[in-house]
């Protein structure tokens, strides 16, 4: 009596699993190619050219800047990190992460205690001697550069390829140049002019290009520091008056405050007469990693509500004198 | 005596030919004509009421700045040279620099917010304060030796400068800047409320140490021939010390610290009207005025991306011209 259901039991779930095994090796078919991609050794190029090769997918990784840092996170692979920066404070559970120094000083003995199977840095903000120190003790160091958008997203998909998960890094990577695509597709005139500013005294504006050049251009702006020379051009007063931005930007960071009355009195600048100056979160517009997605939309509204503004009070925004 | 006039004729000229070039000079395209009638109380037609208020309330009151910090840093510099019997003594050798660099840093660093004004005060203060230890540092009960204040100079500056670094390596990155470009020179904080609070300063103490232009060509005898002669010497001593390092102090505390003007200038200047002081001061004052304004409008407008450190301009343009002007004149310093 009792042995009915079961036996019924385990007749129907051998009538129900005989699909299994093809299914599964088909699957693992359609799968193989990914599996190839992501399997080790693996070699790849990185920004400076050199061949990192990676003989198992690594279990120890530290990270030397707060971007590559975001970007572990991105693609659920933080439980591999063992050592990141003092400034790497994104998300809130990277900063209770073990540090290892900062970016420009990074602690070449704190890193090796960590006994890391990989390093990820950047080619222009850690020092190149104390990476190459790491790789001399034999400790892969991948490092990478992006000079724009694109080139985050690219290095997403290839992190993901390190981490053993390049499914997750494509999906991710493509997921990001879709929100960009849609940005850049949006209404782009009128087009303001922009200054994109780090620091308000000095006033230093971004220049061409530089990543705040593209989160202007992209939503349809255009650089009123793009006359200069040299990415970080210092402006006078004088330079912000004969550049007139309609719309100013600042990289909100620890130190930069606003304008100060001796600057933004003059009604001459759009900007200040519409009182059309934002601050942006710096971390947002000067890491290049996921989050430039995030500080591009926000330009991108900062953009369209100056359009609307703009829209219904043409005589307004034009008027000279106030 | 007539060909002194024209010399002083011919500094006085080019001052004031460099303050008006520097009013007409800039990113927005400003006439001479309409320089002349702004000048003059009219208004600037044709490009308006911007044209006016860009020359009275930004060029007008940095070309001030910097014949002020350019008069200021050179007399300061002719001071001290003679005060140390030094050739190479600037308003910086005795801490000045130093102490005004920690004050600034600390104000930029400490305090938050609205730093614009709380940096000249705390820089003044930072000179001062270096200018008086190195001065009871360098005091013994027979008075002060050039050698030990020099030395006591140096150490306290290499003190202070020590003091910066570790200031700037712990500093958070977002106010680096501001610092930094203080400490390569900077006209740019250059309103006419500052330059009106600046102008006391610098005038009382060119006038003390213009009253003291005598004491000063004695004591380039040294103090022995000086005190022969009748010289107060250690008062004289004490008093051009105090009077050229809290010039330097006040000026830093406006215009950062800007270099060569002090160090060289006095040379240029002895080179044209020698070396008796109650002639080279003036002179001095005057070319040190001209060359600072001029190198500002370098510093404004030939840089392709954008303002220059005034300070780093001074020497790369400077340096030719006056090795030029020293060499002419046989290499005597």
């Amino acid at each position: 009596m009792r042995r009915l259901p079961d036996s019924a039991g385990r007749a129907a779930g051998r009538a129900g699993t005989h699909w299994v095994l093809p299914v599964a090796v088909l699957l693992l078919l359609f799968a193989l190619p990914l599996r190839v991609q992501a399997s080790f050794p693996l070699v790849m190029k990185d920004d400076r050219g050199v061949s990192v090769r990676l003989d198992a997918s690594p279990r120890r990784v530290v990270s030397l800047a707060p971007n590559l840092t975001e970007i572990v996170f991105l693609l659920g692979r933080e439980d591999l990190l063992v050592g990141v920066t003092r400034f790497c404070n994104y998300p809130a559970r990277a900063a209770a992460l073990p540090r290892v120094g900062g970016i420009v000083d990074p602690d070449v003995e704190r890193i090796v205690a960590a006994d890391p199977d990989l390093v990820l840095c950047t080619t222009d903000g850690n020092p190149k001697e104390r990476v190459r120190v790491l790789e001399a003790m034999g400790i892969p160091c991948f490092a990478v550069g992006p000079q724009n958008l694109a080139a985050v997203f690219h290095t997403i998909e290839r992190i993901g390829k390190l981490l053993g998960v390049p499914g997750k890094g494509r999906r991710e990577a493509e997921s990001l140049r879709a929100r960009a695509e849609r940005v850049s597709r949006e209404k782009r005139t009128p087009s303001p002019r922009v200054l994109f500013v780090v620091s308000t005294s000095p006033i230093i504006a971004a220049g061409n290009g530089t990543f705040l050049d593209e989160l202007v251009r992209i939503p349809g702006g255009r650089n009123a520091a793009g006359r200069f020379a040299g990415r970080y051009p210092r402006l006078s007063v004088e330079d912000l008056i004969a550049a007139g931005p309609d719309i100013i930007l600042v990289a909100g960071m620890t130190g930069v405050e606003g304008f100060s009355p001796d600057v933004s009195r003059w009604a001459e600048v759009p900007a200040f007469r519409n009182g059309d100056v934002v601050t942006l979160d710096g971390d947002l517009v000067t890491r290049p990693g996921p989050r430039m997605v995030a500080a591009l939309e926000g330009v991108a509204k900062v953009f369209s509500a100056w359009r609307e503004r703009r829209a219904a009070s043409p005589v307004g925004e034009r008027g000279s004198t106030r | 005596m007539r060909n002194r006039a024209i010399v002083f004729l011919l500094l006085a000229s080019s001052f004031a030919g460099a303050v008006v070039l520097s009013l007409s000079v800039g990113p927005l395209p400003v006439t001479l004509g309409q320089v002349f009638r702004i000048l003059s109380g009219g208004s600037a037609d044709g490009a308006g009421e911007t044209a006016m208020r860009v020359v009275l309330t930004l060029r007008l009151p940095r070309a001030l700045l910097g014949a002020l910090v350019g008069g200021a840093l050179s007399s300061s510099g002719v001071a001290f040279q003679a005060l140390l019997r030094n050739p190479l003594a600037d308003p910086y050798i005795l801490g000045v620099s130093g102490g005004a660099a920690v004050g600034a840093m600390t104000a930029r660093l400490l305090l938050p917010g609205d730093s614009f004004l709380s940096l000249p005060l705390c820089a003044f203060l930072g000179a001062a304060l270096a200018a008086s230890v190195v001065f009871v540092l360098a005091r013994r009960r027979s008075g002060v030796s050039r050698e030990r204040l020099i030395l006591m100079g140096v150490i306290v500056g290499a003190f202070l400068n020590a003091l910066i670094m570790m200031m700037v390596a712990l500093a958070p990155p977002g106010r680096i800047p501001g610092a930094v470009y203080w400490l390569m020179g900077d006209l740019s904080l250059g309103t006419l409320g500052r330059v009106g609070l600046l102008a006391p300063y610098v005038a009382a103490g060119v006038v003390i140490l213009f009253l003291l232009s005598r004491g000063m060509d004695l004591l380039l005898l040294g103090d022995e021939a000086a005190f022969q002669s009748g010289l107060p010497v250690e008062r004289v001593k004490t008093v051009v010390y105090l009077t050229a390092s809290l010039l330097a102090g006040s000026v830093v505390a406006f215009s950062g610290l800007i270099g060569f003007v002090g160090l060289i200038v006095p040379h240029g200047a002895r080179s044209i009207v020698g070396s008796g002081h109650r002639r080279l001061l003036p002179a001095a004052f005057l070319l040190g005025g001209t060359f600072l304004i001029l190198a500002d409008v370098l510093a404004r407008t030939a840089g392709p991306s954008g303002e220059l450190p005034v300070g780093a301009v001074t020497a790369l343009s400077g340096a030719p011209f006056f090795l030029y002007l020293l060499r002419r004149n046989g290499g005597k310093p």
